[in-house]
């Protein structure tokens, strides 16, 4: 007898496959019992959903009710008492990647809830009911930012102003039409803020330029790179300049739906938007453009473009091949113009206050830049700063340095680490690159003197591990592989267990197909390149004080 | 082999298997694909997956209806109703290709006349598909250029089966879906080596490669080259060798076939073999038929013996030896020289290549193929292949119809024998599942399939279940006029109200017990897909009771029951 | 300017055709670019990274197998750069896999083991020591070891796109990234029809069959394959016979049915659940291996040949001198070869005298 779940892949409706995920998040938990039910409702494959549920952190343990960021500021804030004072609370919970609370830590996750600054007072005082936590803790996601107050002038962005919903530039752009929204970008010199830099009109361009009909924009909102939590902080403050944004590129590039595809975790900033949204569409803001929301459910892998067109699509989200561009066959096979939360953001404003100004509001590059600051500093926030500070200039707007400089993270950690030296180079696309580092998503991560680098490098490589999507070698065995070398060498303090860190991290860059695997050895390679008293023999690599 | 050889001159596929991955247009009728031709359904499956279209025609929700675009449910032994319907949409439309009709068939006036009144609304009614269903079928099949038909026993297995085939070559005839790649009709051979053993002339009316035995310039030909006189009388046919079996059939020399369980209404036929004077058997297992032989020659299989077997789609393939038989078992070709030789015959072939030369010999479609050829060409020929420089044909009629001009067929439906009546409502329909393999003598001993399918079963819809008290898993007697078998009943999405399904492999359930022996007119196939039942359900106690099994044997195979001696 | 159907391969000229891809154009003139996870059958999908190549303009190195070539492509497939690539590549492979080839071999070769062999000077990388656990399914046929699994998705992608059943599915991430069916069911409760494709694509025999490894077969390079034609349903699927001669007291044993590599035909190298699995009943002791005649007390008794032919022989003719050749009928066979059907239609025509030949599948 043949239920639906029985029928093959090739037959079942490719759109109703992007359910599968939310409807497993719908059921308690996992069971083939559960399995079998999406797949009856859905006509996807059993092993399928059974293979989309195992990708995802937040799918498979969906029964765990919290869990405790051990993200590298979080660490540096006490992650690791917060996990001991569960145990001793018995309050069940699991390690997990960066939450996007850098500014906040330590920060744990309820379900899908972010919970900032926790103590292990409060998790001791919870005996082991996570809503007695969930109360103590703070609730409001918002962090500090700069400029602090509204501030017309110089900030593009300006996070600190209340929304505005007169969609101005939106109405802009119907003015002036397609062609000339883009060559505004192009006047403005806009580089995507997810961490490529690559110049935006040119996507643009081609998106408007594919002859089929049916075509997408998906906003990147799986903000997810350890240290980065500015697209959280636009979307908490600014849902106006992201839906103002997103109607724009839909008009430019003659775009009938938008997807909006946000991290898992990100419950409060999908509320907001959620909210916007249905807000615009009452109004008809945006005539009879679509708005739809994608939640991903625990993979940094799908920050990656394609890896995130094929979680909206509902299945693993492992990144595709390139080319053939997202720009080309991006969603379901169409032309898609796909962007970070920033970049969007950025678009009204240059519509409306001119190119020029864009590039001016830029130190070496154009336009400003949000940078995510975090660890040993005394204001961890988001701050709006023109493109290309430096990262004394960064910090001093952050009330300056918590003990002596040792080394940063520039973008997050695929940037690797840089040592204190490089402090005055300007945080910029191209400067970063010159050092083999690089801007990313501007996720700026302090180290002070106290911390070792073989233990702030080995918790990069855990994080790089437990991502790695799986798909190809050099990164599913890599991550694993540099990671175990490491622990060998803080274990047994033998230089020999990193003889081959480079010859790996070198087939890494070359053989892997995303982005996740060709940088995941650097937060190791740069910590050997430019902090080799850390990494000499019988070194303590222990954890700072 | 016979509706075909009829109205296009060449019984066998048109086409390749390989073909049926391009084709753009599938229509399948009468095939449980995906178990009974696992790797042709792999084909379809691929041509769907290219974005072809695939219409299954069948009464059961197969799973190849789970990809189709369409399922058309007829009511089994209704499909001349449907397939006439198609051929007058095509006609009443306008769709039919002319110049082909013009140029290269015969019989279209006749044709076109016979199916006037066939109208999808009409056929709605007799056959249960719905009429809009019927004409999407017919404009989407005569409008691709690369459309295929596919068909197995579902349209053969009937009373009516060659009319069927007749239905079938009017719609190909129709519009021309003939003589090029990926398009054609297409029967899937259900053994190994069934268009080999019609090929080699192991028929009643053909010698090998279709020459009539009634063709006195044929017969000639083999009277020179086997050195003897030849009877141009035609012989009998398996279905009236079956009904004369102890009458005017006294002795039956048998090689590879367990009769008593592939044979219709087998109560009947075991009578007739226990009045037999002598009955051979030539197997690789004491088979339930060989209760009733006199002699047992032990045969070596497929991986005991060279030859060659001749596939669906007509190629010719090396079997190749790869260990030695049992004890003293014998390759069947060694035991069928030995019998000759001890019956004064002076047969002396020193192996299967040799036999196969001797064949093609004779036969000009095959002459251009011989074991040393497709040895070192290292892959099967497909026939025709008249010379040894000919590369053999991948799809037939691309010059022409093989037999001149194509026959249309002008056909009516006859209604199966049997209907379903008050005292027998549901229509029973026997097939083959994946995991077992005709009287499962080979399967039933291979580790595994015995767990994964371990016993005979019925297929039955929900609510004629539940009319009968009958849940699935329940032990239920099956009836007929004919006999009955107690099996399990499963409840089932698969067949439609008023139809139940079972497998015919398992010896304690013979499905046989209850099907009709009425053959078709022209071949002799017996009616295996329409019988008329009931379903019991059976009490517990009884279910207990395993001596109750009507539909088990009595004895041993190979016990006393014979009184042949 | 190269011509238009033209690429440079290690400074030779290559033709290409339209929509072939480098790997295509590459295999089809004998050079060999080291595969894993590809399969012409499957789509490619560029995972296993083996293949990839340097072309000139392309900062990265591209996989040869989904690169489509292009007019006048420049493309280095054993530069320093590539070379060191595939060495690093394979080691890690090695380093997550059964180090030992003969202990890893001990059902089919292993491709990764072979690849290797050939390509030597790998750095030797200290093993990873996954813990693997053993996974127990019921079904007879196929058994999936996960320490020798590369995760290159072969079976998975089969089961999709050629069987369509999808009862596999790559599962976990990173490292953990395995094969699995739903839920880890057995493949029996799957929609699995145990075609055992994966078996036969899987390149390091992660996949692999249950029954001679259980049996403590030979391993399959040990074994002696013999091509022939399966003895089931009408496609004619060629298969090999892999057989262990010196089994089955000198008899040779088929211990296992492999394919034919894909692009055989008629069945492209498939094969379904009964061609491959269903050959137990070659060896089954209910197997006839003696003549048996009738005797006088009703039952069935061994005999010699020379006695059942006499009989058989005797026999027929008795019945064709009392009531006339037409009273006898010859059954041939379907499922016998071409040459005995040939031979059962000349014995009933030529040596008897009767055209009541016939056999069950005329239609």
């Amino acid at each position: 007898m043949y239920t639906r779940s029985d029928s093959p892949a090739m037959t079942h409706d490719k759109k109703t496959r992007a359910h599968v995920p939310e409807l497993l998040q719908q059921l308690g938990q996992p069971s083939a019992a559960g399995v079998d039910a999406v797949a009856r409702h859905t006509g996807v494959p059993a092993a399928d959903v059974f293979g989309v549920e195992s990708f995802y952190s937040l799918l498979d343990q969906r029964d765990l009710k919290t869990r405790v960021c051990t993200g590298l500021s979080c660490r540096l804030a006490g992650a690791e008492d917060l996990l001991k004072a569960c145990d001793k609370a018995r309050l069940e919970t699991a390690p997990t990647s960066c939450i996007a609370a850098c500014d906040r830590p330590p920060a744990m996750l309820r379900e899908r809830r972010v919970v900032c600054e926790v103590t292990t007072g409060d998790v001791l005082e919870s005996q082991g009911s996570f809503e007695k936590l969930y109360s103590a803790a703070g609730s409001d996601w918002r962090g500090s930012i700069w400029p602090a107050t509204a501030d017309e002038g110089e900030s593009l962005l300006n996070l600190a102003a209340a929304p505005n919903w007169s969609a101005a530039g939106y109405a802009k752009a119907l003015e002036i039409g397609p062609e000339a929204v883009i060559q505004a970008l192009e006047e403005a010199g806009l580089q995507g803020r997810g961490g490529a830099g690559f110049p935006a009109h040119i996507k643009w361009s081609a998106v408007r330029g594919e002859a089929e009909p049916v075509k997408y924009i998906v906003l990147n909102g799986d903000e997810a790179e350890p240290g980065t939590f500015k697209d959280r902080e636009i979307m908490l403050r600014r849902p106006d300049l992201v839906l103002d944004g997103l109607a724009i590129a839909a008009h430019a590039v003659g775009a009938g739906e938008v997807w909006l595809y946000l991290r898992g975790e990100f419950e409060i900033p999908r509320e907001i938007m959620e909210r916007a949204v249905a807000a615009a569409e009452e109004e008809e803001r945006y005539g009879d453009l679509a708005f739809h929301f994608h939640s991903g459910h625990g993979a940094y892998i799908c920050g990656e473009e394609t890896a995130l067109l094929e979680s909206l699509e509902g299945r693993r989200g492992m990144p595709r091949h390139k080319p053939p561009f997202p720009t080309a066959q991006g969603l379901w096979g169409k032309p898609t113009l796909i962007h970070n939360v920033e970049t969007i953001a950025l678009v009204p404003t240059i519509l409306l206050r001119g190119a020029e100004f864009f590039r001016q509001a830029g130190k070496t590059q154009p336009g400003t830049k949000l940078y995510c600051l975090s660890g040993h500093v005394a204001r961890p926030g988001v701050y709006e700063m023109p493109l290309g500070v430096s990262l004394d200039e960064l910090v001093e707007a952050a009330g300056g340095y918590i003990g002596e400089l040792k080394a940063f993270s520039p973008g997050g950690a695929s940037s690797g680490f840089l040592p204190a030296s490089e402090r005055a180079r300007p945080l910029d696309f191209q400067a970063l690159a010159e050092v083999d580092s690089m801007l990313g998503s501007a996720g700026v991560v302090v180290l002070n003197e106290g911390v070792n680098m073989a233990w702030a490098a080995a918790e990069q490589l855990e994080f790089f591990e437990r991502e790695s999507c799986g798909q190809c070698a050099p990164c599913r065995i890599g991550t694993a592989y540099q990671r175990a070398s490491l622990e060998r060498f803080r274990e047994d303090g033998d230089a020999q267990a990193l003889e081959h860190v480079d010859n790996i991290a070198w087939e890494m860059i070359e053989g892997s197909i995303c982005g996740l695997g060709q940088t995941a050895s650097l937060p190791l390679t740069s910590a050997l390149r430019h902090f080799p008293e850390d990494f000499v023999a019988n070194s303590s690599g222990g954890a700072p004080q | 082999m016979a509706g075909l050889v009829t109205t296009f001159g060449a019984g066998a596929m048109t086409n390749s298997i390989h073909e049926i991955r391009e084709a753009d247009f599938l229509f399948v009728i009468g095939s449980n694909t995906s178990e009974a031709h696992p790797i042709i359904a792999m084909e379809m499956k691929r041509a769907v997956r290219r974005g072809a279209k695939l219409v299954v025609a069948d009464p059961r929700s197969i799973w190849m209806t789970t990809i189709a675009d369409r399922h058309l449910p007829l009511k089994p032994g209704t499909d001349v109703w449907l397939l006439n319907a198609m051929a007058q949409v095509i006609i009443a439309e306008g769709l039919s290709d002319e110049n082909f009709i013009a140029q290269s068939t015969e019989g279209y006036e006749a044709l076109a006349e016979r199916v006037a009144n066939y109208t999808p609304e009409e056929a709605e009614k007799i056959t249960g598909v719905a009429a809009a269903d019927i004409r999407a079928t017919a404009r989407a099949y005569a409008t691709t250029r690369k459309a295929g038909i596919y068909y197995t026993l579902g349209i053969t297995e009937h009373t009516h089966g060659t009319d069927n085939v007749y239905a079938l070559s009017n719609l190909v005839l129709l519009t021309g879906h003939l003589g090029s790649r990926s398009t054609g009709l297409n029967p899937l051979r259900g053994q190994n080596n069934v268009q080999g053993a019609n090929d080699a002339g192991a028929s009643p009316i053909f010698f090998p490669d279709y020459q009539s035995v009634g063709d006195p310039e044929i017969q000639a030909k083999y009277e020179a080259a086997w050195g003897c006189s030849l009877s141009s009388e035609p012989g009998l046919n398996l279905n009236q060798m079956m009904k004369v079996a102890g009458s005017k059939i006294r002795a039956f020399f048998i090689m590879g076939e367990d009769i008593v369980m592939s044979e219709p209404n087998v109560a009947v036929l075991e009578e007739g073999l226990n009045a037999m004077d002598f009955v051979v058997i030539q197997d690789i297992f004491l088979t339930e038929t060989a209760r009733f032989a006199d002699v047992v020659l032990p045969a070596a299989c497929f991986a005991e013996k060279d030859g060659t077997f001749t596939n669906s789609e007509r190629r010719v393939q090396l079997v190749r030896k790869a260990v030695e038989p049992p004890g003293e078992a014998r390759a069947d070709w060694r035991i069928l020289i030995d019998i000759a030789r001890a019956s004064g015959a002076d047969w002396d072939y020193q192996s299967p290549a040799d036999i196969y030369a001797e064949l093609v010999h004779e036969a000009p479609n095959f002459a251009g193929i011989s074991h040393e050829r497709i040895d070192s060409e290292g892959i099967g020929l497909q026939w025709p292949c008249p010379t040894s420089d000919h590369p053999g044909t991948k799809f037939l009629h691309e010059g022409g119809v093989l037999r001149g001009k194509g026959l249309f067929q002008a056909v009516d439906y006859k209604p199966s024998v049997e209907i379903a009546d008050s005292d027998y409502p549901l229509v029973l329909s026997t097939g083959r599942t994946l995991y077992h393999y005709n009287a499962a003598t080979q399967t039933t001993r291979s580790a595994g399939l015995p767990e994964k399918q371990p016993e005979a079963f019925v297929e039955l819809h929900r609510k004629d279940a539940g009319q009968r008290g009958i849940s699935d898993g329940d032990l239920v007697e099956v009836l007929s006029r004919r006999g009955s078998l107690r099996c399990r009943a499963q409840v089932s999405r698969q067949v439609r109200r008023g139809c139940i399904w079972m497998p015919f492999h398992f010896a304690d359930s013979r499905a046989n017990l209850l099907t009709v022996d009425q053959g078709d007119a022209v071949t002799g196939t017996a009616e295996y897909k329409v019988c008329a039942t009931e379903v019991r359900l059976l009490a517990a106690a009884a279910a207990d009771d395993k001596t109750l099994f009507p539909g088990a044997f009595w004895g041993e195979p190979g016990g006393a029951t014979s009184s042949a001696t | 300017m190269s011509a238009p159907d033209q690429i440079l391969v290690d400074d030779q000229t290559l033709k290409f055709c339209p929509g072939e891809t480098i790997l295509d154009a590459t295999r089809r003139a004998g050079c060999s670019l080291p595969t894993l996870c590809h399969d012409p059958r499957l789509e490619p999908v560029g995972a296993c990274r083996s293949c990839l190549v340097e072309v000139k303009g392309q900062r990265r190195l591209m996989p040869a197998c989904k690169t489509p070539a292009s007019p006048g492509m420049q493309i280095e497939t054993r530069n320093e750069r590539v070379l060191r690539h595939q060495r690093v590549l394979l080691s890690l492979y090695l380093s997550d896999h059964v180090g030992d080839p003969s202990e890893c071999e001990d059902g089919a070769p292993c491709e990764l083991h072979a690849l290797a062999k050939d390509l030597g000077n790998l750095p030797v990388l200290v093993p990873l020591q996954r813990k693997h656990k053993p996974r127990a399914d019921r079904n007879p046929f196929i058994e999936f070891r996960s320490e020798r699994c590369i995760a290159c998705a072969r079976c998975v992608r089969y089961c999709d796109e050629v069987e369509g059943v999808n009862a596999i599915t790559l599962t976990g991430r990173g490292l953990h990234t395995t094969i699995s069916t739903a839920s880890g069911i057995s493949l029996y409760d799957s929609t699995c029809e145990l075609c055992g494709g994966c078996v036969d694509v899987c390149p390091t025999g992660a996949m692999a069959e249950k029954m001679p490894l259980s049996a403590g077969a030979a391993p399959e390079r040990e074994l002696e394959k013999v091509r022939t034609t399966c003895n089931y349903c009408g496609v004619g699927c060629q298969m090999d016979l892999n057989v262990d001669r010196a089994a089955a007291a000198g008899r040779g044993q088929v211990v296992k049915v492999t394919s034919p590599p894909a692009g055989t035909a008629p069945s492209d190298g498939n094969l379904c659940v009964k061609g491959r699995f269903a050959y137990d009943f070659i060896d089954h002791p209910d197997r006839l291996s003696t003549p048996l005649l009738r005797g006088a007390d009703g039952n069935l008794h061994p005999a010699s040949w020379e006695a059942a032919l006499e009989r058989t022989a005797a026999g027929l003719q008795e019945v064709a001198k009392k009531h006339g050749a037409d009273a006898l009928a010859f059954v041939s066979s379907a499922r016998c070869t071409m040459e005995e059907n040939y031979l059962v239609q000349k014995l009933s025509r030529a040596v008897f005298g009767t055209n009541n030949v016939h056999q069950c599948a005329a239609t």
